[in-house]
């Protein structure tokens, strides 16, 4: 803990470093930013706080130029600026790390780092320059990373590193991280806290841009709460709760934990027997993975992403081929049998990625709907034709079972909501009364209406005896709809817990250990 | 033999010959699809400034004004390219295959313009062999490769010169990014566009030269549709020599070869239409072998948008 | 029943119509200006441009010889805007549309001669074969990509030039006739697609088998499960592989649909127009099927009315050379400032605003040559 000079961190009489007022930002017919006003202090930490869509990331890119706000002013240190791209915000001292990290795989350290303000010798780079710089910031905060190595060999939590050094070593003041903790364990998320606060005792100012309720506390000095591009309220950290900001952020009094009965456990339906399975990259994502779902149960798998909950996903739904194991549905093998036979066989799957895999975006709605059963009766005949007809109106249907906005067949896929696109997906997924259900991030980027709609749909499921299989990022997720909590970690199973397993216990899972100890 | 070494060092001179076109244009692609943009209509920018140079030439009576005006045709085609993908974001595909149409369609156009009729344009000054003396005596190699047109050495400087831009540069860093992120290079204060602008033109003045040497170092006159696909080869010759200058210069010597050995061949063994399939043959088996296998630039293709 | 057909036909309709006007924007934006300049182009040879597009209407559509030749242009583009329209829509870019006419020209050539005495009843078989032969060419790309990775751009134009050449060794060698012209020996007439008449010149029932060849090829798309498959492949690979779809094999298929099309063309020409291969052949009825394609959205309907305007285009352009002094070229020129144009989103945004870009869905690839 650093010596701070009050509760809330930081005294009232610090300088203000940036003003943004009556900021108003439209696309089209959507109002993005409502005329907001936030103010930041020297060495403060200030949490933005809001549901998905509500406007935060659009501030802060207008923030550092990457769009130019219709109305509303910017000033940095009492100076009204104009900053009309990001080379401009880096010379006021603004520093951003984007929620996807905009770091280039096949460049090294060094070299992502300097990009742009690279240190030069007779005309070329200065390679040499630029690597004792990376490694003397790298001391100076205590970020260990080194500059020589590939960033695609990087972990995620690394680079996330790389990207604050790329910030500090243009000099920034201000830095803004975006949703920084999606990708990080929680002992990470800590590492990275405890980093945040070396900086502002060393003058910085951060804003924390944040969905999650709970990890503004014992970091945030203040918070500002936006919903529906607006802001709502800026209070004090150590002033309020969760259950305050719950329902400040989505305007209403939020369940924040789901509540789910006991449900009976029945016959093991799904199983995975040492399955191996290859990434994109073709080296091996999944290392002998073993597991068992019974009907009626949710089996959650936590991980950090990219431990290989993709590629295990994809290989029990059978569009990723694994290289060895098997796969058991209701104890017959179908590790040959293809995505769509398994799906005829009663396996459904939500991919994590609607907007490629889970629906075709130029495609109708319709058309999307039988995407999986175009080749049965009454979508086509034993001849090759289809008939549009039917698959509108079997569309129709599910849209509206599903709460699908708008419920128009011929709707193109892709002008839905994120929400909406998620609930078609899930329409057509349930629909077929699947026994197994593959879940990936069913709520990953949609609002919290969706978000309740589809745990609502998943513990019904479970309720009328299916067999679910969860994978999720968001640990709170995992927590209140599973019934075992399984632990991915560099595609092995690091560990299974109940749900009521602690922050650190998973944590030390996501991490790897404790591997060493069941082996 | 003698005659055998005769024949070697003729078909060593032959290949880098054929070879400089391709390389000049595949180093040419190379600063386009480093910078994220496909340029397929390199075969277009050679064409239109083979032309282009003539015109200079057959108006000035100097092969060096050709080249300028060579350049400048290839520069103003890419510049057309550049605006249709980066700035309106028109396919970038699509856009290179109108850019070799135009070309093709405004030669043919211009030719009854500027000569009074289509077919072979009127001989012009060109880029003769110049001896290096010292080297040019080196056996066997000398003769092949220092009794070469100024073009040549041009080229041969151009490959190193290339390498150096690319992978020492600030610009060229700054290029690669684009290449791979332009997200990245956006927020690291780089602006993309401007980038991408200049990938693309250089791309033009450097099929330019490919292109200039086809009508005033081989030949010394334009005639309709000269380049014959050599563009889409030296496009082969990139993605075959994984986008690294070194490597697109040794496959275009390959696909350089191969044509030299259409020209040397005896045709009374092998029909002539077999004998000038080989080099596109050739492109097909090596972008089978060994295309799957290359990774272009990350981004290439996509045209960048900011909202 | 029937009141429900007639209720989701009227909206069907409609819904059609809006889709058709919003497919045109792209078009007509990229036909105006690429007429405008190539108006500034004529008037820069000294010519007037009024009169020389007057010509050029007056070559295309001013008679019923017009009429004729434009028709005539028109029925080979059909085929090749096909072979581009099909491959586009699982997402590839066949250029080899050349290639694969040539494939088909030489084996209608060699079989229509060994065939003739079966009189009318060979010329079915010969189409057939010419379908056959184009389906395995354009199999080639689509296997080296499906199985190798290697672009199609690329392994279609060295396609073309291997086809080119392979055709100009047959014409040339063993199919050789006696004749002053080189090629291949005449097809005897009873064997050859028949004239329509109706004082059309020498518009033959090819014509129609084009309006049938995109008629099937409209079916296939968006009728069948094949078609079902190639849409999704073409518009989301990801998708479509989630479904349980083969990103392979559709996409030979739908290359190799492409090559049929572009074959039977190849055809067409031979038993409709030449009755014979000569050398050199027609060039570049492959490339300008790239620009019917893509004006037409690679939609059949709009490969049709493609194929009219360059087919216009095309013999406008002769009358406007022999009236005016405007070289023949304009017209490839103005084909190719149209190819330019019709993708440029950002463009048509500045003209019709944010519209633009869902009219522009499903048009472009936006990929690169590598993998």
């Amino acid at each position: 803990m650093t010596e701070r000079q009050s509760a809330s961190g930081v005294a009232d009489a610090a300088p203000v470093v940036l003003e943004m007022k009556g900021v108003t930002k439209t696309f089209g017919p959507v109002v993005a930013n409502d005329d907001i006003s936030l103010t930041l202090k020297r060495g403060e930490i200030l949490g933005l706080l809001g549901e998905n869509g509500a406007g935060k990331s659009t501030l802060m890119k207008i923030l550092y130029g990457l769009y130019s706000p219709d109305k509303g002013s910017i000033s940095i240190e009492g100076e009204e600026v104009k900053i009309k791209d990001p080379k401009d915000a880096v010379s006021r001292g603004v520093g951003m790390v984007h929620q996807h990290f905009t770091l280039i795989p096949r460049l090294t350290v060094a070299e992502n780092i300097v990009l742009g303000a690279e240190p030069t010798k007779g005309g070329r780079v200065d390679m040499a320059r630029a690597t004792r710089d990376t490694e003397e910031l790298c001391e100076r905060y205590g970020l260990r990373v080194d500059p020589r190595s590939r960033v695609s060999d990087l972990s995620v939590g690394v680079q996330q590193r790389v990207e604050i050094l790329k910030a500090l070593y243009r000099s920034a003041r201000i830095l803004v991280l975006d949703e920084p903790t999606a990708v990080l364990t929680p002992q990470e998320t800590e590492d990275l806290f405890s980093v945040l606060k070396e900086l502002v005792g060393d003058g910085l100012s951060i804003i924390l841009i944040t969905h999650k309720l709970g990890e503004l506390r014992g970091v945030s000095d203040n918070i500002t709460i936006i919903r529906d591009g607006k802001v709502v309220d800026t209070v004090k950290t150590s002033d309020t709760d969760e259950g305050e900001l719950a329902k400040l952020m989505v305007g209403r009094e939020v369940l924040l934990r789901v509540s789910k009965e006991k449900s009976e456990v029945g016959e093991v339906r799904l199983s995975a027997a040492d399955l191996v399975v290859k990434g994109n990259s073709g080296s091996v994502a999944v290392h002998g993975v073993s597991l068992e779902v019974k009907a009626g149960e949710i089996l959650g798998i936590a991980g950090v992403d990219g431990n290989g909950q993709t590629e295990l996903a994809e290989a029990l739904a059978g569009t990723r081929v694994a290289e060895s194991g098997a796969v058991l549905l209701d104890g017959e093998d179908i590790t040959k049998v293809g995505a769509n036979g398994r799906q005829r066989l009663g396996l459904a799957y939500v991919p994590e990625d609607r907007g490629t895999k889970g629906l075709v975006q130029d495609f109708s709605l319709s058309e999307n709907n039988a995407i999986k059963t175009y080749e049965k009766a009454p979508f086509s005949s034993r001849f090759g034709w289809i008939f549009p007809k039917a698959m509108r109106r079997s569309a129709a249907e599910n849209l509206r079972a599903y709460d699908v906005r708008p419920p128009d067949p011929d709707a193109r896929a892709g002008s839905l909501s994120g929400g909406n696109q998620q609930k078609a997906v899930l329409a057509r997924e349930l629909s077929g009364d699947p026994g197994v259900i593959v879940a990936s991030q069913p709520t990953r980027g949609v609002d919290v209406g969706a978000i309740e709609f589809i745990h609502g749909q998943l513990l019904k499921q479970r309720e009328e005896g299916k067999a679910i299989l969860l994978i999720s990022l968001e640990l709170e997720e995992v927590r209140s709809l599973s019934d075992r909590i399984i632990v991915l970690y560099n595609g092995r199973i690091s560990g299974e817990v109940g749900p009521d397993a602690t922050d650190e216990e998973l944590g030390l899972l996501m991490a790897g250990r404790g591997m060493d100890e069941s082996a | 033999m003698e005659e055998l070494f005769g024949n070697f060092g003729q078909l060593l001179s032959s290949t880098i010959r054929n070879a400089t076109p391709l390389i000049f244009a595949a180093l040419g692609g190379m600063f386009s699809e480093r910078s994220g943009v496909v340029n397929i209509g390199l075969e277009g920018l050679m064409l239109i400034s083979a032309f282009a140079g003539v015109v200079g030439a057959f108006l000035s009576g100097s092969a060096l004004v050709g080249l300028g005006t060579a350049m400048a045709a290839g520069l103003a085609f890419a510049l057309i390219h550049a605006v249709m993908t980066i700035t309106f974001e028109a396919d970038q595909i699509i856009s290179g295959t109108a850019i070799n149409l135009l070309a093709l369609g405004g030669t043919g156009f211009l030719m009854v313009e500027v000569f009074g009729s289509g077919g072979t344009s009127p001989n012009v000054q060109g880029f003769s062999a110049v001896r290096i003396p010292l080297l040019a005596d080196i056996p066997l190699l000398g003769p092949a490769l220092f009794n070469q047109s100024l073009l040549v050495y041009l080229m041969y400087a151009l490959v190193p010169t290339t390498y150096f831009v690319l992978f020492k540069t600030p610009f060229g860093l700054r290029l690669r990014g684009t290449g791979e992120s332009p997200e990245a290079v956006d927020t690291a204060g780089v602006n993309v566009f401007r980038m991408r602008y200049y990938g693309v033109a250089l791309s033009g003045i450097l099929a330019a030269l490919g292109g200039a040497y086809l009508s005033m170092g081989i030949l010394s006159a334009f005639t309709e549709n000269m380049t014959n696909g050599r563009g889409f080869i030296a496009l082969a010759a990139l993605i075959f020599g994984r986008w690294h200058p070194v490597g697109a210069a040794g496959a275009a010597l390959l696909f350089g070869f191969a044509q030299a050995f259409t020209f040397q061949a005896p045709q009374d063994v092998v029909p002539l239409e077999f004998l000038q399939m080989l080099p596109y043959v050739l492109t097909l088996i090596v972008l089978a072998g060994f295309g799957g296998r290359a990774i272009a630039p990350a981004a290439v293709g996509k045209p960048y948008r900011k909202e | 029943m029937s009141e429900e057909r007639r209720d989701s036909g009227d909206s069907f309709l409609r819904k059609s119509l809006r889709d058709a006007g919003g497919a045109l924007v792209f078009p007509l934006i990229a036909i105006f200006i690429a007429f405008v300049i190539g108006a500034l182009l004529v008037l820069a040879s000294g010519n007037n441009p009024v009169a020389a597009y007057v010509s050029l209407i007056q070559g295309a559509v001013g008679s019923p010889t017009a009429i004729g030749r434009t028709l005539l242009n028109a029925t080979p583009l059909v085929f090749t805007g096909l072979a581009v329209a099909v491959a586009f829509r699982a997402g590839l870019f066949n250029i080899g549309g050349e290639g694969q006419v040539f494939i088909g020209a030489i084996t209608a050539a060699w079989l229509a001669v060994s065939v003739g005495f079966l009189g009318i009843a060979a010329i079915p078989i010969v189409l057939l074969a010419c379908v056959v032969t184009g389906f395995i060419w354009g199999a080639i790309p689509g296997f080296l990509k499906a199985r190798f990775g290697a672009h199609e751009v690329i392994t279609t134009i060295m396609l073309n030039f291997i086809a080119i050449n392979l055709a100009t060794y047959f014409a040339l060698g063993p199919l050789r006739s006696e004749g002053i012209v080189p090629g291949t020996e005449t097809i005897e007439a009873a064997a050859r697609i028949p004239a329509i008449g109706l004082g059309l010149g020498r518009v033959n029932y090819g014509l129609a088998v084009a309006v049938l060849a995109a008629v099937v090829i409209y079916f296939l798309l968006w009728r069948t499960k094949l078609g079902f498959r190639i849409r999704a492949v073409g518009l989301s690979p990801g998708a479509a592989n989630y479904a349980g779809m083969r990103i392979g094999t559709n996409t030979v298929l739908a290359i190799a649909i492409g090559g049929a099309m572009a074959g039977l063309g190849g055809g067409v020409e031979v038993l409709g127009v030449y009755g014979k291969m000569s050398i050199p052949f027609v060039s570049n009825l492959g490339f300008n099927g790239i620009g019917v394609a893509l004006l037409g959205r690679n939609h059949p309907v709009g490969v049709v009315l493609g194929a009219l305007l360059f087919g216009g285009l095309a013999s406008g352009a002769q009358e406007m050379q022999f009236a005016t002094d405007v070289p023949l070229d304009l017209s490839d020129v103005l084909l190719a400032v149209i190819l330019l144009l019709v993708t440029a989103t950002k463009l048509v945004e500045l003209i019709i605003g944010k519209r633009a870009r869902a009219l522009a869905s499903g048009t472009r690839l936006d990929e690169g040559l590598g993998n």
